[in-house]
């Protein structure tokens, strides 16, 4: 039924989908898997016509959809079930479906007949039947999850693709969904799952495509994507190798980071759950997580970006009245995710902000031991932030972070999208750092290989709470199994 | 449609038409004369509301569309009468009203954030120094009069006016109610998702400009030969674009109601205080200043904010 | 000897526009606000460097540094009444905040027009110029006080450019137009940069008021149109884009000495505008714009 070949799609210079091809019948349920940075959403959306594409030839029954506006697609019949639940919040849950089956017409004033059965009866279907004249922000998470499906599959498409589908649901709620999802796929509909990890899915896709850096890496069933050896890389990296020290080698009286049953809230989305760890000084410790299991959120309540309930000490204080800037300047400096660079800026510029605290000949000092660190970014001093390749940002970016003098360094994700050359230089100049400075090191990365082998300690995080710690020997046949 | 009769502020809007149906029989001719101009401020106030509360775009110069159109009107009666009546030219008014909305709004639907408000500001920037530069034909900055009146009498006038905004204000009303008003709130909320929905949003917003354009463009008309003038104090000037705004607001956007109350409510504000002269200006931008401080819901907003909750 | 005239004139013209300029990119490039009070606050200052002199009887120089610490006042009080609450405010949805702190300012600075007509009539007022007389070039008689306006403007200029590109502080303000999140990472609050940067927008908005009250003069019925050119300027030049402004300024400016000179004073403002408009159809992130 769904036919994609060649797609591909491309932004300015970077390309986040690579030549994918595959089909799709009625009646069955793929899986499109695939770490952050994979291209799955963006390959999700351009088959939707949200992106357009840059080549290559999307099939619907036969007929080429790549190229057509959104609106056109969808009226072909294709639904999609977005990742953030969007609903109109003005309306009641009844009005939110009905919108969703009216036609795309200037003159349509009433919304005739049988679109009121109609949104009635998708609404029972979905479990909606008891709040249909509930406004969404009186609903529940799950509720709202509902509310995407049932405008996703108003009017019976062909074939219908969620982002994410079991997100922030409880364990009973993805069952429901599950099930949910099951009934679609009977009634002969085309389902297309994007997530990040094939376990969570397996129970309900028939199969399963592997997707890295934009590309296909692996088809076919559940257990067999997850026995192929180029996933297993992908996702766990090949030996790991460790340098652990026990805890009892480091001396602090009480742990530098203390995080006690921390949560953080994102509107109704559960994004972190009791959440707690420990640094102690001089510490290397790992979190380990795919994408959506809450490291970003974990750090960014810690550096005082989000609100959080719970408790996070720093030597002992407690951090919640400290302002971000004030947290950064205390000792805790973050690495972001999204690298947070001064674009316009030179890689010499962007150092000496780092540096901002510190007086002149220190500055200079700190500089010479970074380039020293990052041999590439002394040859690149003078050059724009924003023309670097990734991999020079990144260390851009962890260098901007030392020049701040951090006592705890936190890392997010630093070998997100890069080459693995680079992660080998990354992963030195991490040794580096642990071999010469006792700075307290905090990383999230869902690249095993790269979080394992300096890691004195790792915790897993999953679906928005820690699920293992323990030393990084113990990871493979402890941990591993549920985090493919 | 059901929904529509049963809603609170449909009573409301028949409350204040039955009060200002009532009214002429005890206001001077004054006070009629004031609400008259009180319900043309509240049609340009409602045709903003269904733009920017509903479609989502941020209009900020409604007065290039009512300037649009009271000046073509003007011009058009005070060249050519009397071989073409008013009537005529009300409705080229508004004709071109709706001509510089598409115009306008062709490349500002394409952008993104500030810039389309940035265009529409621009867009009455031109049109006030159009109309003073080329004096000749506008009647600069003294104005232009018009040969043609609607009516000398008072009543007359009033009825008038109160027919328009009341016939304008049903239709906008119904609009914002109607299927096609509930997909007009979801392209203004979530542009995406309203195409992933299936609708073609830029044609939406472009009918939705239409419509705003012609209210307000035909509502400038008529209040062209109510007044027998036309000036860019009246018309065109930022501060009456802003006063547009703040009547919304006040009103309780997304309501259209509340932006008739609003405009009424304003209007009345500017007379009460009028003794106080020059401050009268003055006080009643620091009243708006704090409505939108600490009232951004506006009257309405509040009244359905408490029912809500 | 018309062409010099055109020459000097435009350039005196246009440095005027491009200080104003220059602050109004200034906000909004780092704060993100279209300040529409920014004639306001340029006339503020101006009424209140001739009020000085006029009540106080204080000499030019202490008249001007008066009305420069108005306009820095003003600049504040812009920030902490009409931009601040409604950044912070939770009843407003983030994506009409745009629409209502245009609104707050455009209201403010009515208010502060409403103000000083009020208070010291509409009538145009003219601030004590420091520097007096005539002066032949080129074989043009221009007043002394048309070169000293070019010179200042361009001194103060010189000296933002030297405060954003050479100081700490100043870098830390440019670091934040481009990323504030990643200037809070680093330990910089955003509080103390958006105080930096409002000052230093009222004493460039305070300092183009003055200049401008000593040039040609100022009244309560300025404040619109300055707003406007300003605001023009910078669409025209790119919003955010301190060069783009620098360069639309010279632009407009002349376009509007040459139209006063060789067609008429009464169409001044037309070319610019025509040049708008084609701008926001071809181009409408404008010259220069990033953003």
């Amino acid at each position: 039924m769904l036919e994609v070949s060649g797609l591909t799609k491309r932004f300015g210079g970077l390309v986040a989908v690579k030549g994918l091809s595959f089909a799709l019948r009625g009646g069955e349920i793929l899986g499109l898997i695939g770490p952050n940075g994979s291209g799955k959403s963006t390959a999700m959306k351009s088959i939707l016509g949200v992106e357009l594409p840059s080549e290559g030839s999307v099939k619907l029954d036969g007929i080429e959809l790549a190229g057509l506006p959104a609106y056109r697609i969808a009226r072909h019949g294709v639904g999609l079930v977005f990742q953030h639940s969007r609903p109109l919040n003005r309306q009641s849950v009844l009005e939110n479906i009905k919108i969703a089956l009216l036609p795309d017409r200037l003159t349509q004033l009433v919304a005739g007949k049988h679109a009121d059965a109609q949104a009635r009866s998708i609404a029972e279907r979905v479990g909606l039947g008891a709040v249909l004249d509930r406004k969404p922000p009186t609903l529940p998470f799950a509720d709202l999850r509902r509310l995407e499906l049932a405008k996703a599959i108003a009017r019976h498409p062909k074939l219908v693709m969620i982002d994410e589908p079991f997100a922030g649901l409880t364990m009973s709620e993805v069952a429901v969904f599950s099930d949910l999802i099951r009934e679609f796929r009977n009634e002969g509909r085309a389902v297309l799952l994007v997530d990040h990890n094939v376990k969570g899915v397996a129970a309900l896709v028939d199969r399963v495509l592997a997707m890295y850096l934009g590309e296909k890496i692996a088809e076919g069933s559940a257990d067999e994507v997850m026995r192929d050896e180029t996933v297993r890389r992908v996702y766990l990296g090949g030996a790991l190798g460790t340098a652990a020290r026990p805890e009892t080698a480091f001396h602090d009286a009480v742990p530098l980071l203390e995080v006690e049953g921390a949560g953080v809230v994102y509107g109704k989305a559960l994004a972190l759950q009791d959440v707690s760890l420990h640094v102690h000084e001089g510490e290397f410790v790992s979190v380990v997580g795919l994408n959506g299991a809450g490291k970003t959120t974990l750090f960014n309540a810690i550096s005082g970006l989000v609100p959080y309930t719970g408790s996070i000490r720093w030597a002992g204080d407690a951090l919640r009245a400290r302002s971000a800037a004030a947290i950064a300047c205390g000792g805790i400096v973050q690495c972001a995710e999204t690298r947070e660079l001064f674009g316009d800026m030179s890689v010499r510029e962007n150092l000496d902000l780092g540096g901002n605290a510190l007086a002149d000949e220190e500055r200079r000092q700190r500089l010479d031991w970074l380039f020293e660190l990052f041999p590439i970014l002394r040859s690149r001093q003078a050059q724009m932030a924003r023309t670097l390749s990734g991999g020079e940002q990144q260390m851009l970016a962890i260098a901007r972070a030392l020049m701040m003098k951090p006592r705890l360094l936190i890392l997010d994700e630093p070998t997100l999208g890069l080459a693995p050359v680079i992660l080998e230089t990354l992963s030195q100049a991490l040794e580096k750092l642990r071999a010469t400075t006792t700075i307290s090191v905090l990383l999230g990365e869902q690249n095993v290989t790269f979080a394992l082998p300096h890691a004195d300690r790792v915790y897993v995080l999953d679906h928005a709470r820690i699920v293992w710690e323990g030393s990084p020997d113990r990871f493979e046949e402890e941990a591993a199994a549920t985090y493919l | 449609m059901r929904a529509v009769f049963t809603s609170r502020l449909f009573w409301i809007g028949i409350a204040t038409l039955v009060a200002g149906a009532l009214l002429p029989l005890f206001a001077s001719g004054y006070v009629l004369g004031l609400l008259t101009v009180a319900c043309y401020t509240a049609v340009f106030a409602m045709s903003w509301d269904l733009l920017f509360g509903f479609a989502g775009e941020v209009n900020f110069g409604p007065t290039f569309l009512i300037g649009l159109g009271a000046y073509t009107a003007g011009i058009l009666d005070a060249r050519l009468s009397p071989q073409v009546s008013m009537w005529l030219c009300v409705a080229a008014g508004a004709a071109a009203a709706v001509i510089g909305g598409v115009l306008l709004a062709l490349p500002a639907l394409r952008l993104r954030g500030p810039y389309f408000g940035l265009t529409t500001l621009v867009a009455v920037l031109m049109l006030q120094n159009f109309v003073v530069v080329f004096a000749g034909l506008t009647g600069g900055e003294i104005g232009l009069s018009v040969p043609d009146v609607m009516s000398v009498d008072a009543h007359a006038n009033y009825w008038i006016a109160f027919g328009f905004m009341a016939l304008s204000g049903a239709i906008l009303f119904g609009l914002s109610r109607s299927a096609v008003g509930l997909i007009l709130q979801a392209s203004g909320q979530d542009t995406v998702q309203a195409g992933a929905l299936g609708f073609n949003v830029v044609k939406h917003k472009l009918a939705a400009f239409i419509v705003s354009a012609f209210f307000s463009g035909l509502a400038g008309a008529l209040m062209v030969f109510y007044m027998g003038t036309a000036s860019v104090g009246t018309f065109v000037d930022i501060s009456v674009g802003v006063q547009v705004i703040i009547a919304a607001v006040l009103g309780g956007r997304r309501t259209v109601i509340g932006a008739a109350l609003g405009a009424i409510f304003l209007i009345g504000m500017g007379e009460l205080l009028r003794p106080l002269g020059e401050m009268a200006t003055l006080i009643v931008s620091v009243i708006a200043l704090l409505v939108i401080l600490f009232f951004p819901d506006g009257f309405l907003g509040i009244l359905r904010g408490r029912a809500r909750s | 000897m018309l062409f010099w005239q055109i020459l000097i004139d435009g350039f005196a013209i246009s440095a005027l526009y491009a200080l104003g300029a220059t602050g109004f990119t200034l906000i909004f490039g780092v704060s993100g606000v279209l300040n529409l009070s920014h004639g306001a606050i340029m006339v503020g200052a101006a009424v209140a460097a001739w009020a000085a002199a006029g009540l106080l009887h204080v000499d030019a120089y202490v008249a001007a540094l008066i009305g420069i610490a108005v306009g820095i006042g003003l600049a504040f009080a812009t920030y902490f009444i009409a931009v601040r609450p409604i950044q912070q405010s939770r009843r407003i949805a983030e994506s009409e905040r745009e629409i209502f702190i245009l609104t707050a300012t455009l209201l403010w600075g009515i208010i502060i027009q409403e103000l000083v007509a009020y208070l010291y009539t509409n009538n145009a007022k003219t601030v004590l110029p420091i520097v007096e007389g005539v002066v032949t070039v080129l074989g043009v008689r221009t007043p002394t006080n048309e070169f000293f306006t070019a010179v200042v403007c361009w001194v103060v200029i010189g000296l933002l450019w030297l405060l954003v590109n050479r100081t700490r502080r100043g870098k830390a303000v440019l670091a934040a137009s481009m990323n504030p999140r990643g200037v809070t990472l680093l330990g910089i609050e955003l509080s103390g940069i958006y105080l930096t940067v409002w000052a230093v927008y009222g004493l460039l908005a305070g300092i183009a008021g003055i200049l401008l009250g000593m040039f040609l003069g100022v009244s309560s019925y300025s404040v619109g149109p300055l707003t406007a050119s300003a605001f023009s300027i910078v669409v025209l030049g790119g919003l955010g884009s301190v060069s783009g402004s620098l360069i639309a300024a010279y632009v407009v400016g002349y376009l509007e000495t040459m139209t006063a000179y060789m067609l008429s004073p009464a169409y001044r403002t037309i070319p610019a505008l025509l040049l708008l408009i084609v701008v926001m159809y071809v181009r409408p992130q404008g010259l220069f714009g990033r953003r």
